[in-house]
Order: C-alpha cells, then structure tokens, then sequence
C-alpha cells in the first residue's frame, strides 16, 4: 500500500513539473533586486517577499492578460547588499542574462541613481520603492526615460513636514538638526527651511552633525538656548534616537519632527519616552483600511509584520502590471512608454506618473505622531 | 554663561568616556612601548557582554556591569597570551606587535558581525531621563554616574600603580623592562595584569559607552579619538591620558557649541597637531622614540 502511494506521489509530482515545463513561453520575467544581507536586509527581504507573494496570487488566478494573451509572472531576484556598484551588476546581469521586461526596487537612492545608463542601453523599465532623492528619475533638469517611482520626493517630504508643523502645530520658530554628510538629510533640511520661511517662519538654529556621530549634546546645548517651539530632525532613526534622548537629558522639552526615516521598531526601543508626542511624515498609515488586506495576507504567509518596502513594492506592482496591460506587449521600451502618465490606485495612495518627472505627483503623505511607543495617524496632508 | 558651562557640563561627560578608554592605551603603551589597537575590540565586546547579562540573564545593573567587566578583563589576557606572547618570546619588532593588534581587532569584530550581527541594539533603560538640575544647569544622571565611576576606576588605578608593591613593579617595567627581569621581578606576570588591568576599564567603558549610545560591531572605531587622546596627553602617562582626555572633549564640545559642528573635528585635530609639533612627547609623555 505505502508503495502504491509513494508511486502515486511520484507521478503527481512529476506531472506538476512538466506542466511548471510547459507553461514557459508564456512566462513575464521581472527583475528585482535590493539589499537581502547587510544594514538594510529587513528591508530588501521583505519586498522580495511582498513581490513573490504578490506574483503567486496573479498566477494563481490564471496570470494576468497582456494584449489578450495569458502570461504567469516570475520574479528573480538578486541580492545587491545595499552596495551602489553591486546594485550596477545586478542590473546589468538582469538585463544581459535573464532578458527581464522591468526591474522592481530597489529601494535606496544611492543605489536607484547609477543604474540609469545600463537601463537606457537595454531599454529595461525600472520601478523604485523607496528612493525618495530627486535624481532617481531626473538629472540635471532632464528626465531619464527608464526610472520611474511610487514614493514621493525629499522635497515633498520637506514641504509637507514645514507645512505641518506652521499651519497645524501652529510652530513660529523651528531648529533644524541634520547630518551634512547624507543626501536624504541635506534634501530634507533644505526644503523644510524653504517653505518654513515662505509661510512666515523663522529658522532660529541650523546644526548638523557628521554620519557616524554618536553625541549631539553641543549642537542640542546650541539649540535649547534659542527656545524654538519645534525641532526638525530629518535623519535615521538611529540617530534620531540618540539625538532624542540627549535632547531630553538637556531638558529639551520641545516636539521634534522628522521624516520617513523615522518608523522602525528600533525608534521606540531605543527612544522610548523621548519621543513621545513627536511627529513624522511618513508614504502611508499603518492603519489606513486600504493598507489592512495586504497586511493580513502578508502576515498569513510569512508570519511576521510587513515593513514600510513591503507597502510600497506593493503599488510597484500594481503600477507594473496596469503598465503591462496598457502597453498591450511584453517588450521593456513599449512598457516605459505606457508608464508615462498612467494612474493606478495603489494602497498607499493614488499613483499618477507624471511624464516629465517619472514621480508619482501629488501623493499624499500621512502624518504619524508617536503616543505611548504606537504610531498614531493623525492626517493625510498634502503640500501645497 | 550658562550656555558656556552647559557645553563645559557635555565636554567632560564626553572627555570621561574618552579618558576612561584612553587609560587602557596608555597602559599597555607604558609597558610594551607598542599601542594596542586591539583595545577598540575589547570595548566593544565590554558592551556586548553587559548587553547580554542585562538582557539575556536578566542580571541587575551592577551584576552585569560586574560580568562585563571580568568578561572583557578575561578577553584582553587571552588576546595577549594568543597575539602578542608569541611575538614576545621571539623578540620581534614592536611593528609585528601593531600588526598582530590590528588582526586581532578585525577579527573580533568581524566575529561579532557574524555571530551576533550587524544590527544594532539597545540598552534597557536604567537610569531615568528627566536631568538632575543646578539653577538651570542639566546634568544628566547617566552622565554624573559615568562621571563619579570613572574618577573612581582611574583613582583607583592611580593608587595601585602607586602605592602597591605589584604597582611599583609596573611602574619598574615601564622604566625597562629588560633590567626589570634582571632583577628577579616576573615581567610575564606584569604584563598579564596590565592586559588584565586594562581589560577591566575596557569593560566599564563599554558598558557606559552602550548605555549612552547604542551597541553595534563598530564601536571599536570611537576609541581613534580616545587614542589621540592618549598621545597628546603623552603616551605611556596615565594623568596624561586622563588629561588629554578631557581636554580633547572640551575643546570638540566648544568648537561645535561655538563655532561650527562641520569644523570640530578639523579645529580639535589642528590644535593637536599643533600641541605635538611643539610638544611631541604630548603633555606628560615619557619617551619620543617608538611613538607608534
């Protein structure tokens, strides 16, 4: 009997391989790549989750139709280990070797900018994550033709923060403190300070700090002695943590603002009460109805939280497949041109690609405030 | 004026951890006229070990400051015995010594990053974050306590270099060590208890540094400053090291709370430089040569 029913198995199983066999003509391969070891594995780990999860409830639904035709979605993924020239590797291996039609991720700016030229040659479509600088998909003033993001920009980022914190804080006075060696923090700090002043505000500390630096004390010590009434810190949570607990050793009792590199579960540990009450901007709420369902499915699948990539990898894909559907054709050129201008309503919001920037313009951001170590959302807000 | 003596208040707390890991330098320098850049590594370990007796074992506080301390008193005796003893009883270079210290040092961290990972973690919180005030003056009370145990650790170090017969011994050695043997004193055994002696402050700065910062693979890298430090206040000198130490921290703390943060390590350094340029043996140094 058990005889039989291992010979069963056999032939089933082999019956299944031949038809996973068969069915690769039809067959849609996406590049995604990103970090899987290092400082940002979390991340990388969990879009490539996200995607494949996301992949396999397309194919089981029968795939998905692209100029009438049935293809099934596969994803191969490589691990770039947040490293700017493995990110040109893995790219140039995506494109050359496995013929991919679009790449997914990745979600660091650093590692977004540098692949532009392999992307233009092989006329393969990229879709970022998280990668929030402006130079992902325009360089000096041009757009390059085969980035494109579902995030919004640091300057969006920065104007909603300045926005927030003047008309609904009702803040006069705000201190900046950033670190002047990271992109993302200068991008920030700049254009917080510009629309804080264009509303009337004043600006009555501007510090900064070096990557790697631990103690902020002199530059907070600086800060107290101008008494603003909020304090801006547009940096990692790590650092954001530190800072916070220095602050509140000083006696700075003041609600500190920042942005997206803010939500981690670290930010709590670490900070704990030192940033209660205090406010960042953030793609989305964790609590919004529209993100729920992705939420559970996830967390039915892998057994754990969904991170903030995960979200946004999420509406990659959408904006990916409606891309796909529009152009009518597997083919990456035909498909970077359906992408200009197409509207997907993702979970994090309504994604519109504007043909000049490759940004989704106009995106909501939410506002989160942090209250007894939960984010709570307190609004959508977008800058005008 | 409060302002000043706010930013005077941060650039001692600053030059204590600073003094508390240059000590360990300027020990192991007095003895064995090489610098240990392995020190870095012991530290870090320092507060791993705390991390986890507090953590992992659920210790309290002084428990695991205790198992972290002999932890890392432990770990510097087994990094000699392995990386420099053998170097030792083939009299080689004191260079071999720097390489085989910078070996060690990669591969403790590189141990670290593998086993433990490369994250990194927090402290629970042990001491209260509201400040301790003087008219409007905050003191932070993990500050003051680093304080007070530091000054206690150093003093304490202080008077067993120089009131005890095994103190005595060491201060010997650091004259010559070669006419040291000569006359009977075991110089092994004297250099154990200096990689002992400087693996213990090694650990109580670790736990402080893990306490006021974060834990992570890289804190070895922090002690570059307390190791400049260490040489400007003179190498081999142990009020040297204090002294550089905190003059180090004050100066940084100042030309960041007055000047401009981008310059402080720009400022701190010239000023250095210049002090050695004058002064090469640093403030209280004890010997020009072998100054590595």
């Amino acid at each position: 009997m058990k005889k039989v029913l291992i010979g069963l198995m056999l032939v089933i199983s082999m019956v299944f391989i031949s038809c996973g066999g068969s069915g690769k003509g039809n067959t849609i391969k996406v590049g995604w790549f990103g970090a899987l070891t290092g400082d940002q594995a979390v991340w990388g780990e969990n879009e490539l989750n996200t995607v494949k999860m996301l992949f396999e409830e397309y194919n089981a639904a029968g795939g998905i139709d692209v100029g009438g035709k049935k293809y099934k979605l596969e994803v191969i993924g490589y691990d770039n280990k947040g490293d700017a020239q493995e990110a040109v590797n893995v790219t140039k291996r995506l494109t050359g070797q496995d013929k991919v039609v679009a790449i997914l991720g990745p979600n660091a700016s650093g590692n977004a900018i540098p692949i532009a030229p392999i992307l233009e040659q092989a006329k393969v479509p990229d879709i970022a994550t998280v990668a929030t600088n402006p130079k992902v998909t325009v360089l000096d003033g041009k757009v390059k033709p085969y980035n494109f993001r579902v995030c919004f920009i640091d300057p969006y980022q920065g104007a909603v923060a300045a926005g927030y914190a003047y008309d609904r804080l009702g803040a006069r006075k705000a201190a900046i403190l950033y670190d002047v060696s990271d992109d993302y923090s200068q991008g920030l700090r700049e254009f917080f300070k510009l629309n804080f002043e264009k509303k009337g505000g004043t600006i009555v500390a501007d510090e900064s700090f070096n990557g790697g630096d631990v103690d902020f004390r002199p530059q907070l010590s600086k800060i107290k002695a101008t008494n603003p009434d909020i304090i801006f810190m547009p940096y990692f949570f790590k650092e954001v943590a530190l800072s916070a607990n220095q602050a509140r050793d000083l006696g700075i009792k003041q609600v500190l603002m920042g942005g997206d590199g803010w939500p981690s579960d670290q930010l709590i540990s670490m900070g704990g009460k030192a940033v209660e009450g205090c406010y960042f901007v953030n793609h989305l709420d964790y609590a919004d109805p529209a993100v729920q369902d992705y939420k559970t499915r996830y967390k039915a699948k892998y057994g754990k939280e969904t991170e903030l990539n995960g979200y946004l990898v999420h509406d990659a894909v959408l904006v990916l497949v409606a891309g796909l559907q529009k152009a009518g054709k597997v083919n990456g050129e035909a498909l970077a041109k359906a992408l200009e201008g197409i509207e997907v309503q993702g979970i994090t919001g309504k994604i519109n690609i504007s043909p000049e920037t490759h940004n989704p313009e106009g995106k909501d951001a939410a506002i989160e405030k942090i209250v007894n170590g939960q984010y709570v959302f307190q609004e959508r807000y977008a800058a005008q | 004026m409060i302002q000043f003596l706010q930013q005077l208040i941060n650039g001692l707390s600053i030059g204590s951890i600073y003094a508390l890991m240059a000590v360990g330098y300027s020990l192991v320098y007095s003895i064995m006229n090489f610098s240990n850049f392995a020190h870095g590594s012991v530290i870090m370990l320092g507060a791993y070990f705390g991390f986890f007796a507090l953590t992992g074992l659920n210790l309290p506080f002084f428990a695991a400051f205790m198992v972290a301390c002999i932890g890392t008193t432990i770990l510097a005796i087994v990094i000699e015995r392995v990386a420099y003893k053998p170097l030792r009883e083939r009299q080689a270079p004191f260079l071999y010594f720097i390489i085989s210290a910078m070996g060690a040092s990669i591969l403790l961290e590189n141990l670290v990053i593998a086993t433990i990972g490369p994250t990194f973690r927090t402290y629970p919180p042990i001491f209260e974050r509201t400040p301790l005030y003087i008219g409007s003056l905050a003191i932070g009370r993990l500050d003051l306590m680093m304080f007070i145990i530091s000054a206690i650790c150093l003093a304490g170090l202080l008077l067993f270099i120089n009131k005890t017969k095994m103190g005595k011994a060491i201060q010997a050695a650091s004259y010559n060590i070669k006419a040291c043997a000569l006359m009977g004193i075991n110089t092994d055994r004297i250099i154990l208890i200096v990689f002992g002696l400087g693996g213990f402050l090694a650990g109580v700065a670790g736990v402080f540094f893990g306490m006021k910062y974060t834990v992570y693979p890289q804190i070895g890298n922090i002690t570059t400053k307390s190791f400049i430090a260490a040489v400007f206040g003179g190498l081999g000198s142990l009020p040297g090291a204090v002294i550089g130490s905190i003059i180090l921290g004050v100066l940084e703390t100042l030309v960041a709370g007055y000047i401009s943060s981008q310059y402080r390590d720009l400022i701190a350094f010239v000023i250095l430089i210049g002090v050695l340029i004058f002064r090469p043996t640093g403030i209280m140094g004890k010997s020009t040569v072998d100054k590595a």
